[in-house]
């Protein structure tokens, strides 16, 4: 009895606390749906008016070009992504597969990268960009992001379990090593390339420090930096930010609840790392 | 030094293969030499140069350590980066490990995972989005928040525009963004935790406290250890949610060392003094991991 009681007291719990972690969400929507007015009222009222009210959401993207701020998201963040998977399954492959001279000392360096934050290098990265040209450019803001030390250990650690004997009847069948690269390694690896997709696509999407570093004019602007374009006025129209806000999120949200078994496994697997 | 040449000039079909490891490897090498190695090197150059916006340098030796490091404005910053983790640090571990510990009991595996994506969730969201939905929240007349609070008879709070406030405010923004995180490691540990360990401390006849303390806990020392680290680093770095909220304010109560990093370097465009900060995250973020894992790492056997 008394255990069944305690079973009920934690769910209760548990559920408590989860509807209290998600309430900023379900009040971002909700007052993206209230006119200006609405969201002044006194004492405060939570429902809107009018549910399927979204002016707001017309009114975002006439104020901003937010939708040009959509893309260059989706357009940085699919390009690192992808780049990402390409050379970190390479990497991982070298890694796992081949012996050569410094393989062990070149992986720890790669690990050892971990503990360098990149506040500390973006200065100079600010001033290669620079005389390259490369400011206020897609080819700028993505380059800094184009491989993570998560993604080279994942490959790594994913491509070690495939059996040598693979390999090795390709080679006998003739195989050059890039075309087992290509035709025996990334098919076994399949779940860890998603999972890699997938965060480094979240990653880069969410980035902030490095796009306001780089970039300045406002048609170069990344989604997160577009959102902060709706606090630059004395009077913040908290119904309009939090419309751009649920238009930032919901790609990325999408994506995070329709993959999530790969996500977590991405996050185990990057808190392994440490 | 033969073994290199080797590798530039296979002899025969397996020192190829070699060269081509290293060939698939090179691109990764190349990749973080040129983004993380180099800059970092070049960091610590620039600390030592006084960098005139035209691009003219001069060497100054120490002198700009000494500047930026007795400069009150600077541990004015270290000393809120360090008093808002000191806040959210230890709340977000806590709260991780309770949440997971309360959501690996929870038998029904359609609900645990209800429950779990909604504390994994905010996870996902950009940290500008959620202080942004938060600074709404916290909004004084307006805000939630206040509204909530009056009904426990609490006079409203300025939270984000108060001196006092503000810390507390951020960090609890930090400790909503990354619960999810700390408990999706706690919880696959706790998965991997084998079931005959409960059942030898039930025949001992431990209580639920014995099993969390004597079982439970010592299993997740290498997990709670790495998240504490990970923690403290994510922390320091704080930069999005002060940004996009308060830029510091107000009167710098919550101005934080990446923000006056930020703002040196790229408002102010003194190079050098951004570099000497630089360093200072750098080496400071190193001495606290190595520190802390060198203490706390005992080794786990399962």
């Amino acid at each position: 009895m008394r255990q069944a009681n305690l079973k009920w007291i934690l769910t209760l719990a548990i559920a408590c606390g989860a509807m209290t972690v998600f309430f900023p969400f379900f009040w971002m929507a909700v007052t993206s749906l209230k006119t200006a007015p609405e969201i002044q009222r006194v004492p405060l009222q939570v429902a809107p008016d009018n549910w399927l009210n979204f002016a707001n959401y017309a009114e975002v993207f006439r104020r901003e070009p937010f939708l040009r701020y959509l893309l260059n998201s989706a357009i940085v963040a699919s390009i690192a992504a992808a780049c990402s998977v390409v050379v970190s399954s390479l990497a991982g492959f070298g890694f796992a597969k081949y012996r050569f001279p410094g393989r062990e000392f070149f992986f720890l360096a790669i690990i050892g990268i971990l503990m360098v934050p990149f506040q500390s290098v973006v200065v100079p990265l600010y001033v290669w960009m620079n005389e390259l040209g490369l400011l206020d450019t897609y080819a700028g803001i993505v380059a800094p992001d184009l491989v993570s030390v998560f993604g080279v250990f994942l490959m790594r650690q994913a491509i070690e379990t495939i059996p040598n004997d693979y390999i090795d009847a390709a080679r006998i069948d003739g195989a050059s090593e890039l075309r087992i690269f290509f035709l025996v390694i990334l098919p076994s690896v399949k779940p860890a390339i998603a999972t890699l997709l997938i965060i480094k696509f979240m990653w880069s999407w969410n980035e902030f420090f490095w796009p306001m570093v780089v970039t300045s004019s406002p048609q170069m602007k990344v989604v997160t930096i577009g959102l902060t374009s709706f606090t630059n006025m004395y009077f913040i129209e908290y119904n309009l930010l939090t419309a751009a806000a649920v238009l930032s999120i919901l790609p990325i949200l999408v994506i995070f609840i329709a993959l999530q078994r790969w996500v977590v496994q991405a996050v185990v697997m990057s808190g392994l790392k440490g | 030094m033969r073994q290199w040449y080797r590798l530039a000039f296979p002899s025969n079909h397996l020192e190829r293969r070699k060269r081509v490891g290293f060939l698939f490897v090179l691109p990764a090498l190349l990749f973080f030499g040129a983004v993380y190695l180099l800059p970092l090197a070049q960091s610590v150059m620039y600390s030592f140069y006084r960098i005139a916006p035209g691009g003219a340098r001069q060497f100054v030796g120490l002198r700009l350590y000494e500047k930026v490091l007795t400069d009150p404005t600077f541990w004015g910053a270290v000393w809120n980066t360090v008093q808002l983790l000191l806040m959210s640090v230890p709340t977000t571990v806590i709260l991780a490990l309770a949440v997971a510990l309360g959501l690996n009991r929870i038998s029904s595996l359609k609900w645990r995972n209800v429950w779990a994506s909604m504390y994994f969730l905010p996870f996902a969201t950009s940290l500008v989005a959620a202080a942004l939905i938060w600074q709404w929240i916290y909004e004084p007349v307006y805000g939630f928040l206040n509204y909530a609070l009056s009904f426990a008879g609490m006079r409203p709070h300025k939270w984000l525009q108060d001196l006092n406030e503000v810390r507390p405010a951020i960090a609890a923004v930090s400790v909503w963004v990354r619960i999810g995180f700390d408990t999706m490691i706690f919880l696959a540990a706790l998965q991997s935790i084998p079931q005959e360990y409960y059942e030898a401390a039930d025949m001992d006849g431990a209580s639920a406290i014995q099993r969390l303390r004597y079982v439970t806990l010592p299993l997740l020392n290498a997990q709670i250890i790495m998240v504490c680290i990970l923690e403290l680093i994510f922390n320091f770095k704080i930069f999005d949610q002060v940004y996009a909220t308060t830029q510091g304010g107000p009167g710098g109560a919550s101005q934080t060392v990446i923000m006056l990093l930020y703002d040196t370097a790229f408002k102010f465009f003194r190079f050098g003094d951004a570099s000497v900060m630089a360093v200072f995250v750098f080496v400071t973020l190193m001495v606290v991991t190595v520190v802390q894992w060198r203490i706390f790492r005992k080794p786990v056997e399962y």
